[in-house]
């Protein structure tokens, strides 16, 4: 215990440093390192623009890897999605959304505050999701900025890409395509937009998200999810 | 000034391209770090990029790192 005291202090700043220039100081460090990851999708999901550095942005250029990274390193056991996000860019979102329903290990992921736009694909896209009972998740029909050529094929772009969505939320929760597609073009709720905010409680009712909860219950989920996974694979050797 | 356009604000007040540069992308003992240059010309954290969560246990946003020590990405 002593020894790896001495031997970090060589490389961290010391506590008294970071006092004076934040009012920080350092947590204790465990020994031994995670089983389990955690991914924050926070901000904006950037896509292929990028974005000013005064916006908070979740890059894939990040994400994917680390994903691979923990999908490859046997010592990772699950993943722990947490989700604050505005949404963003449909194929970044979507991008980051399959690799996380296609990786093999557990993954829990949790709404925290919200989970908007694209980032209901990837909050529904783990094993299991949560949400706080305070956390909202704005489902909304998708929108294009920019250059748009006023001919119906803008439009039937623009509806194919939405499909995308709305499969790939269908297929990874509970809720029923008509549905999803009534909250998603409901009037009236939003002001200036066409879409529903849902809170906490009622991404559950309509089968959204599989339940509210924090981190607490998120965590005994995940290791659940480990625990059956091991037994799993205990049976096939 | 009311601009009647479909286009996004960050396209029309664009940011000086010298705002993208102050901030790079680092590792620093292995560990992935979005830094920001101080006018000291010291490094300060602005965000860790890992998924490790001992990592944020170790590093936290706002210290402050030698430039000597990082390896830059790109």
């Amino acid at each position: 215990m002593d020894e790896r005291d001495i031997s970090q202090e060589e490389t961290k700043p010391s506590p008294t440093e970071n006092i004076v220039q934040l009012g920080q100081t350092n947590v204790p460090q465990l020994s031994s390192d995670s089983t389990v990851h955690c991914l924050t999708i926070v901000g904006q999901i950037e896509g292929h623009i990028q974005l000013p550095p005064q916006n908070k942005t979740t890059k894939y250029e990040h994400i994917i890897p680390q994903i691979v990274a923990i999908e490859q390193n046997p010592n990772i056991e699950g993943l722990l999605v947490v989700l604050n996000t505005v949404g963003g860019d449909v194929e970044a979102g979507l991008a980051i959304a399959e690799m996380l329903a296609s990786m093999s290990k557990p993954t829990v992921s949790i709404v925290l505050g919200g989970g908007h736009s694209i980032g209901v694909p990837i909050a529904v896209s783990c094993d299991y999701s949560f949400i706080a009972e305070t956390a909202t998740m704005t489902i909304h029909p998708i929108r294009l900025t920019g250059l748009v050529i006023g001919v119906p094929q803008t439009f039937e772009y623009l509806d194919k890409m939405q499909e995308r969505v709305v499969n790939f939320v269908v297929k990874h929760s509970r809720i029923s395509e008509e549905k999803f597609k009534e909250l998603m073009f409901s009037k009236g709720n939003l002001t200036r937009d066409i879409g529903t905010n849902v809170v906490g409680t009622d991404a559950v009712k309509y089968g959204l998200i599989d339940e509210v909860g924090g981190l607490s219950q998120a965590m005994r989920k995940l290791r659940e999810l480990i625990d059956h996974s091991n037994q799993q694979g205990a049976m096939l050797q | 000034m009311i601009l009647h356009t479909v286009a996004s604000p960050f396209i029309i007040f664009q940011t000086d391209e010298s705002e993208y540069k102050k901030q790079r992308t680092v590792y620093y003992n292995g560990i992935p770090l979005l830094v920001q240059q101080t006018e000291t010309n010291e490094y300060e954290i602005v965000r860790l990029l890992s998924s490790d969560p001992q990592h944020y246990l170790t590093y936290e946003p706002g210290t402050k790192l030698c430039a000597t020590s990082l390896q830059f990405m790109v």
